[in-house]
């Protein structure tokens, strides 16, 4: 007997909602860890690989957290809505720049995607996981965003379909 | 498993010499990428070969966020990092670079008044040069040296325009800090760096100054005070549940030495905050002139530390 309400979610195959469609806002990448992210108007996508010209691109890989692999992080991406939630209950200014995802997006919700795919543009993704906060951050940037980004600090993915995405593209479930 | 990367990676793109016992490296990302931002006066620390940290001031125009510029005198007397970079290091050479810390709080439009001596002129350098491509005037170097000043050809509009006064010891009298910092105001502000004797004059000097209107750099760790009362205890490495004890004739700092812990030590001495590590359970006995009240609350600088109970838990 299942009592309403408490069954497993785990195994429950929902399709994602088809009533959120996001857009890309910001597009940045950097070479090296510690190095500022820089922005771009597009970037490219190689499939289970990552963003030509980044950090965490699988093979090359000159990351602050390169010496733990992960095939999971090919590209990350982040609500620009944290920002706003920065600014409006920390007042903490932060960046698109600064938190150092991938992808910074608008009206997507991050949070519900892991374990799913969408796509960004032409690009296919799939949700690996929800990045954490990190005091690596803190040390770059000097501000305190770690405990206001708990639970909204972005999501980890692999690229299922590469391509070249663009500022503006939009986001949408698979 | 590939190490992590702690620190910057910079190429010395290239050295010079702008007077003998002076070198000037000029530090750049490899593909020239931006490299993270500073506030005047900021300092970074270099990790050189054979373990040693050493921190400078940057002294180029925070604006200039393409390379890094530190000056670095030649200390004979030292623990070899100023030697390593004088008679080693290369252009081209790949050295450790620290994001850059600290840095001054300018007036905004209050007379600052900068009082240096010799070398200690370069958190200055990136401060004058930040002020005058704003176009701001509300600053006055007073810059003592023995002999020729050493970084002068940096500040040239700055002398030109007569807001840098210099004081060759060799030719007259130091200038008496005193009356360099009266005439400006209840709301000037005065920063001082150089040796020992000066940094000392000038506390006297601002002695009754609230602590918002002065800033004293030092390149020099004062020495600590005895603790004589100074207890054992336990320092504790949180993530591999490692620990030993300290003891008050060894230290904390030496202590994490030993243990190979991960931490980053640069002065010793408690000024720099190259070493600044998040505690978990002390509490810390903080002896540094780094953090506020309100950092000390869960960091705390290692290389002066003490801890008032049993146990000091670090989070590394």
């Amino acid at each position: 007997m299942t009592i309403a309400g408490t069954e497993s979610v785990q195994n429950v195959h929902r399709p994602v909602s088809p009533s959120w469609t996001g857009v890309v806002r910001y597009l940045h990448i950097t070479p090296r860890a510690f190095l500022p992210m820089e922005s771009f108007n597009d970037l490219t996508l190689v499939a289970g690989k990552g963003i030509v010209g980044d950090r965490y691109m699988i093979g090359q890989e000159s990351g602050f957290y390169s010496h733990k692999p992960e095939d999971g992080r090919q590209i990350t991406l982040f609500e620009i809505e944290t920002l706003e939630a920065l600014a409006r209950d920390a007042k903490i200014q932060m960046l698109p720049e600064e938190h150092r995802r991938n992808v910074t997006v608008q009206g997507v919700p991050l949070n519900h995607l892991v374990g799913r795919q969408f796509w960004v543009g032409e690009a296919l993704l799939e949700a690996t996981r929800l990045s954490t906060p990190c005091r690596h951050i803190e040390e770059i940037l000097g501000k305190a965003v770690f405990d206001p980004m708990i639970n909204r600090a972005g999501l980890n993915c692999r690229i299922l379909k590469g391509g070249v995405i663009h500022v503006g593209d939009i986001v949408r479930g698979a | 498993m590939a190490k992590p990367i702690k620190h910057l990676q910079a190429v010395v793109r290239s050295i010079d010499e702008p007077m003998p016992g002076i070198k000037r490296l000029v530090l750049a990302d490899q593909d020239d990428w931006r490299l993270p931002a500073f506030h005047p006066g900021a300092h970074i620390d270099l990790h050189l070969d054979g373990g040693l940290t050493r921190t400078y001031s940057l002294c180029n125009d925070p604006a200039d966020c393409r390379r890094y510029i530190v000056a670095v005198k030649k200390e004979d007397s030292g623990r070899g990092g100023s030697r390593y970079i004088h008679e080693q290091l290369r252009p081209g050479d790949k050295i450790g670079v620290s994001v850059p810390r600290s840095g001054m709080a300018l007036a905004p439009t209050a007379m600052n008044i900068f009082i240096a001596g010799g070398i200690g002129v370069t958190p200055f350098v990136s401060a004058i040069l930040a002020l005058e491509r704003e176009h701001k005037e509300n600053y006055v170097l007073h810059w003592t040296s023995r002999g020729n000043p050493s970084l002068a050809d940096m500040l040239q509009p700055a002398i030109r325009a007569g807001r840098v006064h210099l004081y060759n010891t060799l030719e007259t009298a130091a200038p008496d800090i005193q009356s360099l910092v009266r005439h400006y105001g209840d709301d000037a502000k005065a920063f001082c760096c150089g040796p020992d004797r000066m940094l000392d004059a000038f506390e006297a000097a601002v002695a009754h100054w609230p602590d918002s209107r002065k800033h004293i750099e030092r390149f020099v760790a004062p020495k600590l005070a005895p603790t004589p009362s100074a207890h054992p205890f336990t320092v504790v490495l949180a993530k591999s549940g490692r620990e030993k004890e300290v003891l008050p004739e060894v230290g904390l700092l030496a202590t994490l030495e030993e243990m190979g812990a991960d931490v980053s030590v640069s002065c010793g001495g408690g000024i720099c905050g190259a070493c600044r590590t998040r505690w978990i359970e002390g509490p810390p006995i903080h002896r540094d002139r780094v953090l506020t009240p309100q950092e000390r609350e869960k960091e705390v600088i290692v290389c002066v530390a003490g801890c008032a109970g049993s146990r000091l838990v670090l989070d590394i």
